[in-house]
């Protein structure tokens, strides 16, 4: 991280006073409008939040009041013992969610990062074909696979089991590309001995790349945690069924049958933003670096 | 082993002649999993009963994946043959592909299967529960049939809608995300809190985003009493409007202003409608953060050099933004402009759960059309027409991907 000094050296001393009024002025602007957006970007996660404690008229009430006059927490009780038969408790949604998440991410970083370590290291016939076909694959939009996925899950019998989510995202093309790149910065030399004393490319991958690539991989896993836990289209379709609904699918339900009642919308859809958020402050520098480095390189 | 040491050759003809018939069978396996037959309970019901279906209507198909399975797999097993006795590369292609073959199976089958798939029954009439009928181009077709009859004209709404939404959102959420980068890249404390706090909405669901938008978008909402509030203090009286609701555009708003009417005949006339550019806000406001990002991991590789040069010779900030920092940027800012607009075109959830695509059509996507279509929402299921709609969308997206290539490349050879 460089910080760039803008500010040009002082030349003579009557303009240095001037000058550093001028600093002062300028950086404590830079905190205001630093501080209005970082205002606005969490306004409605915290206007949500107090709603989520107001009453089914407060919240709908014009004009709003900011604060409830008593404050509702039976609203979240109500929103955890929601049962809409079938199954479809709020508790199993969450489960449904959590386990699809961290079964997901995590298989991505298995299947993943051993593909990604046969193109960074390893030499066979065909390697740069199969690297070019992924990079390809990464530009076909998601909506055209969208259908006939849809139909080959039910050829399959697979809707509404856990696997229609599971198999398709058993692997990222995104994912092996980045660790691909990461890989190819880890120098040779540790491979290289590990090979010479008789090491099979398994025992390499295993005990000399990965821990070497342990940041990259917290960095897949967590982004694809993200990323599911944050998925809709796909869960809409496959996981339609009450007991198999994930939090996503289960909220554009609850908008439906709550309608006037958003206080319980809200409680839902804060259940669903609280563990992302808190996972995103804890590893942030993670996240930072994932984004910024995919989305630059990919 | 002993037998491996005496005869190594032979043992590589053998090995290899069962990796051809592994392959041939995988291959094999995969296209029969998307083979295009009608589906239902009744053919699906047991394994017999898919087969026979398969048997009477993609026999074709299968012998030509079949063709191909085998070219493959002939050429797969020549190289393995090749590099036996070299003990080397022997494990580096066995390693390299059996590292490689989660990848491999799931892509084939999850992807370039189901594409094929797709990509047949475009040309068809299909609703999953009668057999693909051939209508040859008949979905392309209606897909632009809005041309020539406006009761038909979604698809190309969609477009028009997206044309709007890339005009209006794609250079404001790039100039803030750019502001907002630069902000953060200056000289300050707490910079990794400002960061993380800016990033917030981008790591939350669309989902949830969407709904609390749509509590805000209430006609007893938020966003009415703020404008109520704030426009009283001026004097102005504001009129509470139903955001999601209003189906007026842009362009008819201002005509009507000047006593005009544009009917709903011309509705291409009538510019992005209330409904819509409230979705484009909430839109904005999600996807600046990530650009912003962007943004901020470029600026911190311009090299400082620049800026202290340019300072020493009197420039001032403005200036070094403008004749140091927007032409450094210049190949991200492509990018985010062109992953922008990619993005656009996939706009899903915040249409599903906010707006389903109303008030008249005005917030229709492509994306939600194929769903819309796909699973019959609002009439019979179209599995032939939705493909149609979603390879049109993806010769248009691959297009503007390619135009984004050459102008990226264009962008980076200058520095």
């Amino acid at each position: 991280m460089i910080d760039v000094d803008l500010k040009p050296a002082p030349v003579l001393q009557s303009n240095y006073v001037s000058q550093r009024l001028a600093n002062i002025v300028k950086s404590t602007l830079r905190y205001i409008v630093l501080i209005a957006i970082g205002i606005i970007m969490f306004t409605p996660f915290i206007l949500a939040m107090i709603g989520t404690f107001k009453t089914d008229l407060e919240i709908t009430a014009f004009p709003p009041k900011f604060l409830p006059e008593v404050w509702h927490w039976e609203n979240w009780t109500r929103v955890w013992n929601t049962d809409i038969g079938q199954g479809g408790t709020f508790p199993r949604w969450l489960f449904n969610t959590a386990f699809l998440s961290v079964a997901i991410s995590v298989s991505q970083v298995i299947f993943c990062s051993m593909a990604a370590y046969a193109f960074a290291r390893l030499r066979f016939a065909g390697k740069n074909g199969i690297l070019n076909f992924m990079l390809t694959t990464m530009m076909i939009p998601g909506a055209v696979t969208l259908i006939p996925a849809y139909v080959l899950m039910t050829k399959l019998h697979l809707i509404n089991t856990y696997w229609s989510l599971i198999l398709p995202n058993l692997v990222a093309a995104g994912s092996i590309f980045t660790l691909t790149q990461f890989f190819k910065s880890i120098p040779k030399d540790l491979e290289e001995a590990a090979f010479i004393d008789g090491a099979t490319h398994m025992q390499i991958f295993r005990t000399v790349v990965l821990p070497l690539a342990r940041p990259a991989l917290l960095t897949v896993l967590i982004l694809q945690f993200q990323s599911i836990w944050n998925a809709f289209l796909q869960p809409l379709l496959y996981l339609n069924s009450p007991d198999h609904y994930v939090l996503n699918v289960a909220l554009s339900i609850f908008q439906q049958q709550y309608k006037a009642q958003w206080n319980l919308t809200l409680v839902g859809a804060m259940f669903n933003a609280i563990p992302v958020i808190l996972l995103f402050f804890i590893f942030s520098r993670y996240y930072i670096e994932g984004v910024a480095y995919t989305g630059i390189k990919g | 082993m002993q037998n491996e040491a005496k005869n190594p050759a032979r043992n590589g003809t053998v090995v290899a002649f069962f990796v051809f018939i592994g392959i041939v069978a995988v291959i094999l396996l995969i296209a029969l999993l998307n083979a295009p037959t009608m589906g239902g309970p009744r053919v699906m019901a047991t394994l017999q009963t898919y087969l026979t279906e398969v048997r009477e209507t993609a026999i074709p198909y299968m012998v030509v994946v079949g063709m191909v399975a085998i070219i493959v797999a002939f050429f797969a097993a020549r190289e393995l043959r090749k590099v036996w006795t070299n003990h080397r590369r022997r494990t580096e292609l066995i390693t390299g592909y059996a590292f490689l073959a989660p990848y491999l199976i799931v892509t084939l089958t999850f992807m370039i299967g189901v594409i094929l798939f797709a990509f047949y029954i475009s040309f068809n009439d299909y609703d999953i529960f009668t057999r693909p009928k051939w209508i040859g181009l008949s979905n392309y077709a209606e897909a632009f049939q809005g041309f020539t009859d406006s009761t038909k004209r979604d698809f190309l709404q969609s477009l028009y809608n997206v044309l709007w939404y890339t005009i209006i959102v794609v250079p404001i959420q790039t100039t803030l995300a750019i502001l907002m980068a630069v902000l953060l890249n200056a000289p300050i404390h707490m910079k990794q809190f400002f960061r993380a706090v800016f990033y917030t909405p981008s790591v939350t669901s669309s989902v949830v985003i969407t709904l609390i938008f749509v509590w805000f978008y209430l006609k007893a909402g938020y966003v009415n009493y703020f404008l109520q509030t704030s426009l009283g203090w001026v004097g102005i009286n504001f009129e509470s409007v139903n955001w999601l609701g209003d189906p007026r555009g842009l362009i008819q708003l201002i005509v009507e202003a000047f006593g005009g009417t544009i009917p709903s005949t011309q509705w291409y006339f009538r510019g992005p409608s209330i409904a819509w550019m409230a979705i484009m806000f909430q839109n904005i406001y999600t996807t600046i953060p990530t650009f912003m990002l962007m943004f901020l991991a470029a600026l911190q590789d311009i090299n400082p050099a620049l800026y202290e040069a340019a300072s020493i010779d009197g420039a001032s900030s403005f200036q070094m933004f403008r004749k140091i920092t927007l032409p450094m940027l210049r190949p991200i800012i492509l990018l985010v402009v062109v992953l922008g607009t990619i993005g656009t075109f996939q706009v899903f959830d915040q249409v599903y759960l906010a707006t389903k695509g109303g008030p008249l059509k005005t917030s229709l996507t492509p994306v939600f059309l194929v769903f819309q279509e796909a699973l019959g929402i609002n009439g019979p299921i179209n599995m032939g027409y939705a493909s149609a709609l979603a390879f049109i969308l993806a010769v248009i997206i691959f297009a503007i991907t390619f135009f984004q290539r050459r102008f990226l490349e264009r962008g980076t050879e200058l520095y």
